[in-house]
């Protein structure tokens, strides 16, 4: 425990450099005729909606190596990592788990509590499927917060607004690149930086194609849970010709639940992919306009909402596959067979 | 007008519909605020469904924002 203090004395330490850093880059103070700091003009990156291919050729077929399908590797690596230290720290013996593991585990425990309380008797069977969406997405929103993340990469020639090329030194060229566009100078050929890596989120292939899995998920929840009876949710004839008009309403409200069936997918999708990339393009503009302090402010916020989008994403999944097991409307005595 | 002067004007357009989610999400929130004063050991289930309103509320304000950020850096 003697080394808690420490630790703290050492992260103030590395905060204050920091800030120290910033003022010197971004701001330039002038003392007495001597000039103080560089004076950076931070600059506005440029905003792709597609992931950006890294490889001029293809790795096969149509497949490009894009800069959020890295976003994707590094989130399912963070995942690994992080099952492999828990499951490492639970084997150990310890009673009460520390440290990340620590962390997860009330995630976890939260999770199931709230499985617990909406799914019933099916708890088992559906809180993997929450827990694993909330985690994946857990980990590649907040994988976008890692310093770098969207500003180091490859420097192309770019059409339309972009920034000069300044060498800096014999260091490297990412750097280079970063130095450059912060410079902001757009005469002759202009350039932009490619990022090496951007969250997973941030691209709507990646978020679709949850949402096509989670709206999977719930249809096999619901043929599990009532067999083909699940199908008269949608196709519901069975009152058709013994209540005179409420029978037509009935079958009506089946074809509309087939059709909130395919809008749940797009909700799902565009909810994650907007407030993921409105986030990323927020933190773009407020770093181009403030210099050092707001910004910092805004992680804070893209922290909040990669949160709780990864939690919404999965609970909805999850109120949905309840749902789905509990039948619907007069369906009880086939649930009973079953 | 000019293609690029009609996409700004677009895209701000089309962020009005935030407004109702806006007013949606401020009504779902004071509503589960004062159910949680009323009944405090119900916290849990309220704060459950409270976030599944906001984030269908949510949704329809993301739908306005996709579609000015596609105007804006799509078409």
């Amino acid at each position: 425990m003697s080394e808690k203090p420490k630790n703290r004395v050492w992260a103030r330490w590395v905060v204050l450099a920091a800030i120290l850093l910033g003022l010197f880059l971004f701001f330039q103070f002038d003392l007495f005729g001597i000039k103080i700091g560089l004076g950076i003009t931070p600059i506005m990156p440029h905003v792709y909606l597609p992931g950006e291919k890294l490889t001029e050729t293809p790795l096969f077929g149509d497949f490009y190596i894009t800069n959020t399908f890295v976003g994707l590797m590094l989130a399912d690596l963070i995942v690994i990592l992080i099952a492999i230290g828990v499951s490492r720290s639970v084997k150990s013996g310890k009673m009460v788990l520390t440290g990340i593991s620590g962390a997860v585990e009330a995630l976890l425990e939260m999770l199931y509590g709230i499985t617990e309380g909406t799914a019933g008797k099916w708890t088992k069977q559906i809180f993997p499927w929450f827990a694993t969406i909330t985690l994946l997405v857990l980990a590649a929103n907040w994988s976008g917060l890692i310093p770098g993340n969207e500003t180091i990469g490859l420097i192309h020639e770019y059409e339309g607004h972009g920034y000069a090329l300044e060498h800096f030194g014999p260091l490297t060229t990412i750097w280079d690149s970063g130095h450059a566009a912060a410079e902001g100078e757009a005469h002759g050929a202009s350039y932009a930086v490619i990022p090496f890596m951007r969250p997973v989120s941030t691209d709507l292939n990646f978020t679709f194609a949850l949402a096509v899995m989670a709206v999977l998920g719930i249809q096999y929840f619901g043929f599990k849970s009532q067999g083909w009876g699940y199908l008269t949710k949608f196709w519901n004839t069975k009152t058709l010709f013994s209540k005179p008009i409420f029978g037509f309403i009935d079958f009506g409200v089946g074809l509309l639940e087939l059709i909130s069936e395919f809008s749940k997918i797009l909700s799902f999708a565009f909810r994650l992919f907007g407030n993921l990339f409105a986030g990323a393009v927020l933190i773009f503009v407020m770093g181009s306009l403030t210099k050092v302090f707001a910004p910092a402010m805004f992680y804070l916020l893209e922290f909040f909402v990669g949160l709780i989008q990864a939690i919404v994403f999965g609970m909805l999944t999850m109120v949905f596959m309840s749902q789905a097991t509990q039948g619907h409307g007069g369906e009880h005595h086939e649930e009973a067979h079953a | 007008m000019e293609a690029e002067a009609a996409k700004l004007i677009g895209a701000g357009l089309a962020m009005i519909g935030a407004i109702g989610a806006g007013a949606g999400i401020g009504i779902v929130t004071s509503g589960a605020v004062q159910a949680m004063g009323r009944n405090p050991d119900a916290t849990g289930t309220i704060q459950t469904n409270m976030i599944l309103g906001i984030a269908f509320a949510e949704a329809v304000a993301i739908y306005c924002l996709v579609v000015a950020l596609l105007i804006l850096f799509v078409f």
